[in-house]
């Protein structure tokens, strides 16, 4: 689904040149589950930005389901973008002007959709994030957890194969925070692909798979089941 | 293509968004009126004068001896010969008021002499058989004075005209039926019977003021020399000698008497300057009128770059976040284009409102004529376009947003 072979990313200013990512390596596959961890300043974000089209690559490969992207221009890559991607920021990032229900139309609208279907899958993918009676209400209006879950709608109703989410819980207490993730999961086993940013382990335990990034590399591609069992402790612990 | 949430956004901005429709639809009233203004001007000043106007000027003599009017008769009469005799001169007639000189003399004209209102008013021009020729003016009907016909007429004396030439104008309103010829009007508040001998050809009056509008081009011509404190001579030069003659006829009148004062500003003047000069308020108005236009145009098209490119700085983030979704950069530029159209539209339309507004309340506050609608059409599709135009550079700035931009916390 999405493969990366020796890519760097290059930040220059006119006093520093910035190696935010260097001989960078992933392959994550149709239907996985991944969690992205790493020190602050580490990547983790380029990375997404990267994979999520929403930024070019300075060296390297990049194959988004098959396709070279590097030779894409911009109309494509906002069509792959639309069709294919759909992304949840840690800032939720809904458009403050326009209610829960044209908020999650933006992406619809871009795909030329007609208005019925539009309505149709606003409806379905409220439904599923539990929010179908705030359709009226302004982001303004909805507690940060309630934000988040329009924001996943708005991903999921353009039934995106691959989901980004850059610390989709980074804003949410902990309560709210596992909502969300449950939320996630549910959307992986219908079949998505998901590459989620997080801070936190006990959250990147529950994903299939874990990448670590340091200073712009991939060090640990870890399905170490030690891994797995410290994290179910301490999971366990929690509960 | 995306009106309806374009239309619920621009509710959350409100103040900016009525400001601009409010300045467009100003905008729009007042260059609806102010280019209406400037036709009504430049139809005015494009009229016809009748008078053949290149090749004559117009001398202003003032007597320095004003008291002695049989004196001032003879130098009249002395002066025309002299002006006649000159190899640059083809013609030359004395006169009191001309067409476009501004101020003159216009009287009542009644068809009964105890008639209580007049029925029409017209300039009075004191003439000889020699007028029409120096003028250029045709005559369409009847004839010409005779020398023997033109008399002495002291100002506060009742006027002498058994015999006058009206202007084909004056004819049509005193006797809209028929031929004017041989009919009688009375002319003066002397109530002494006048028989119209001769019709001209087209003939404006000296007033050209819009009050004067219906009187524009009544003129009586009455065979006289008006023994005045001055006079004007009347005089065609020959084809191209315009400007010979203009040098020669003072010296002439000079040699003839020094007893008199020819003003070395405008004493002596072509016909293209009484032109220029009895518009030159017109030109004046319709010049201010086109610079307030182009200003508020200006200022308009300044506000909605200004209020755009706040709005597209506001709004990064949600360009960004927009592209990420999938937006196309020609998908925010419409999303720019369109929202500007919508609001110029609601602009135009008050716009149009209040141009219409605006145009009635002139037309009973002052000498106006009804605002063809053209205008406010043509001024809509402009102000549209000026707005499109004007949004554009803002528009692509915001198209240029990358998608990036959607990561970053701010
Ligand atoms: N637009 C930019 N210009 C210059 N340098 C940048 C830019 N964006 C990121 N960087 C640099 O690239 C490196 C990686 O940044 P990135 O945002 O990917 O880190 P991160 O792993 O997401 O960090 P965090 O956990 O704090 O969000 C950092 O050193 C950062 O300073
Ligand atoms: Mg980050």
């Amino acid at each position: 689904m999405l493969k990366m072979t020796h890519l760097s990313k290059v930040y220059r200013t006119e006093v520093v040149e910035t190696y935010a990512l260097r001989d960078f390596n992933i392959d994550v596959k149709e239907g996985e589950f991944v969690a992205v961890t790493g020190p602050s300043g580490s990547g983790k974000t380029t990375f997404l930005t990267i994979a999520g089209l929403l930024e070019t690559f300075t060296g390297g490969e990049y194959h988004l389901d098959g396709i070279e992207v590097s030779n894409l221009n911009d109309n494509a890559r906002s069509k792959i973008r639309n069709e294919k991607i759909g992304f949840i920021f840690q800032a939720f990032n809904l458009i403050p002007d326009l209610n829960v229900f044209d908020n999650i139309e933006v992406p619809l609208r871009y795909r030329g959709m007609k208005a019925a279907e539009r309505k149709q899958r606003i409806m379905e993918s409220l439904e599923r994030v539990g929010l179908a009676s705030r359709a009226k209400h302004y982001p303004a209006e909805l507690s940060g957890g309630q934000q988040q879950r329009v924001a996943i709608a708005r991903a999921l109703a353009g039934s995106p194969r691959l989901l980004l989410a850059d610390e989709p819980t980074g804003n949410l207490d902990t309560q709210m925070a596992r909502g969300v993730l449950e939320l996630l999961e549910e959307i992986h086993r219908d079949g998505a692909t998901i590459v989620m940013v997080t801070h936190d382990p006990e959250l990147a335990a529950r994903a299939q798979r874990n990448v670590h990034i340091i200073d712009g590399q991939v060090v640990e591609l870890s399905e170490d089941p030690r891994f797995h069992s410290v994290h179910a402790v301490a999971d366990g612990a929690h509960g | 293509m995306q009106i309806r949430p374009i239309l619920a956004a621009m509710r959350h901005h409100k103040a900016g968004t009525v400001l601009i429709a409010l300045q467009i639809a100003l905008t729009l009233a007042i260059v609806c009126n102010a280019l209406f203004i400037i036709q009504q001007r430049i139809t005015r000043m494009s009229r016809p004068s009748g008078v053949s106007e290149s090749n004559l000027f117009v001398i202003r003599s003032d007597w320095a001896d004003k008291s002695d009017t049989q004196r001032i008769d003879a130098q009249m009469q002395a002066d025309l010969i002299a002006l006649r005799q000159l190899g640059s001169v083809q013609d030359a007639a004395s006169t009191n008021s001309f067409p476009l000189r501004g101020t003159g003399w216009d009287n009542y004209i009644k068809l009964q002499p105890d008639q209580p209102r007049m029925t029409t008013d017209s300039a009075i021009f004191f003439s000889d058989d020699h007028t029409l020729a120096t003028l250029g003016t045709r005559l369409i009907e009847g004839r010409n004075f005779t020398a023997s016909e033109v008399a002495a007429q002291k100002p506060r004396d009742a006027m002498h005209a058994a015999q006058v030439i009206i202007s084909k104008d004056l004819a049509r309103r005193l006797f809209p039926q028929g031929s004017a010829l041989g009919k009688t009007i009375y002319v003066s508040m002397g109530q002494a019977p006048s028989t119209v001998i001769g019709v001209t050809d087209t003939l404006q009056a000296h007033m050209t003021g819009s009050w004067a509008g219906p009187y524009a081009y009544n003129a009586v011509l009455i065979p006289a020399r008006l023994l005045n404190d001055y006079t004007y001579y009347l005089v065609r030069a020959k084809p191209g000698q315009l400007e010979a003659a203009m040098r020669d006829a003072p010296k002439a009148l000079f040699a003839q008497s020094r007893m008199r004062i020819i003003d070395h500003k405008d004493g002596v003047m072509s016909f293209a300057q009484v032109r220029q000069r009895a518009y030159e308020r017109d030109v004046g108005m319709a010049i201010l009128m086109g610079i307030i236009s182009v200003v508020l145009l200006a200022i308009t098209a300044a506000g909605i770059v200004g209020l755009t490119s706040f709005w597209v700085g506001q709004r990064r983030k949600q360009i960004g976040v927009r592209r990420a979704l999938g937006a196309t950069r020609g998908d925010i530029l419409s999303y720019f284009l369109t929202e500007n159209l919508l609001i110029g539209i609601g602009g135009v339309l008050a716009g149009a409102v209040l141009a219409i507004g605006i145009n009635l309340w002139m037309v009973t506050q002052f000498e106006m004529a009804r605002l063809s609608l053209a205008y406010v059409v043509a001024g809509v599709a402009a102000l549209l376009v000026l707005g499109q135009g004007a949004v554009l550079a803002p528009a692509l700035r915001a198209s240029r947003v990358s998608p990036v931009e959607a990561t970053r916390s701010v």
